[in-house]
């Protein structure tokens, strides 16, 4: 089946552990944009979620890292975070939908790591209790290793990004895509709060028009310019793959100083039905 | 591989429970199962965040180390940028 569901969306912890620290019409603007995912979301009949994310040292350390580690246990936990302001839930997964994901990368020239144990922290249950509040969607999650460097190439996520979507698009299940991170930050490191809105509006627009030359041109160093967060973008840039340049909407951007990040909200919604 | 051992030890009080307990009840004596360097021994012992992050520990395990500490944004801000 076609891609029922697509969007790309922040996840910064502050939006539910410190929410008022932020200016109400931004969160206003904000947790609108949630809405309009959630209800664009539960409209598409998703049966599945497959859900792109950063790996924040919860699960992964130096003593062995991959590009990116796909899910294939039958559920999970989370959040770890207990200042998290999201309750401790147990979400289910799709072992089946997983180990396809996985045979079809190794056969298309990509080789994941994968993990029958997973825990979720903000990365994962930021966007799901937003956007799947009932934890009642199965989700595949696939972290990316944004921390550890090299990381992965935008060229490379690209590219696993087209394999995730020949899988979704071939299934019998209704597969929705979720990738999640970004935008500009630097968490604990020396530019903690400083916001580059040029390069977050210049990456939505790349992203917006579906414009996959200019996204695997992204090299390290130009993110690394925009915080080390900004490497959380490499799931946009999977799931532009994903959905093979097809234009996006930017529903928000708003660069959230108590949160110090840069929140980008886009919906691929019609392009996923189209 | 001696900063790999420091972000280790880090990690591992950050994420595992008995490691912060130990870690708190005796940093000195935690750490000697560690592979450090006697600077990074004493930047760990003596809390010099300043110096942590100069030897290289990743914002995000120093950061969640600090805040175990209850250092406010503020303070951390400072330290690693040499202010």
């Amino acid at each position: 089946m076609p891609i029922s569901f697509a969007c790309a969306v922040s996840h910064a912890p502050g939006m539910t552990a410190w929410a008022n620290a932020a200016p109400q019409a931004q969160k206003d603007r904000i947790y609108g944009g949630f809405e309009r995912l959630r209800r664009e979301l539960d409209a598409s009949g998703t049966q599945v979620l497959v859900l792109l994310t950063s790996e924040h040292w919860a699960n992964f350390f130096l003593d062995h890292i991959g590009a990116f580690c796909v899910g294939r246990a039958a559920s999970y936990r989370g959040p770890i975070e207990p200042w998290l302001q999201i309750e401790k839930t147990e979400i289910k997964g799709d072992p089946e939908l997983a180990a396809e994901l996985l045979e079809t990368s190794y056969d298309e020239g990509i080789e994941p790591s994968f993990a029958y144990e997973l825990e979720f922290d903000h990365g994962t249950m930021v966007p799901l209790h937003f956007l799947n509040p009932r934890m009642d969607r199965p989700v595949v999650p696939i972290f990316f290793n944004t921390l550890a460097v090299p990381q992965p190439t935008a060229r490379r996520c690209l590219e696993f990004g087209r394999v995730i979507g020949k899988v979704a698009a071939r299934s019998k299940q209704r597969i929705g895509l979720i990738a999640t991170g970004g935008l500009s930050h630097d968490p604990g490191e020396r530019n903690h709060g400083v916001i580059d809105t040029d390069f977050d509006q210049q990456f939505m627009s790349a992203m917006a028009g579906g414009n996959m030359d200019r996204l695997a041109r992204y090299s390290r160093s130009e993110l690394a310019a925009a915080g080390a967060g900004a490497f959380e973008l490499l799931s946009w840039v999977a799931l532009a793959g994903a959905l093979a340049g097809r234009k996006g909407e930017t529903i928000v951007y708003e660069a959230v100083k108590p949160w110090a990040t840069g929140i980008g909200m886009m919906t691929f919604a019609q392009a996923a039905a189209a | 591989m001696s900063l790999y051992a420091l972000q280790k030890l880090i990690r591992d009080v950050n994420r595992k429970p008995a490691c912060r307990d130990a870690f708190f009840q005796s940093a000195e004596k935690f750490s000697a199962a560690y592979d450090l360097t006697p600077d990074e021994r004493a930047a760990l012992t003596g809390m010099n965040v300043r110096k942590l992050y100069a030897l290289g520990v990743h914002g995000l395990l120093l950061r969640p180390f600090t805040l175990l500490h209850e250092m406010p944004e503020p303070d951390y801000l400072k330290a690693i940028r040499g202010e």
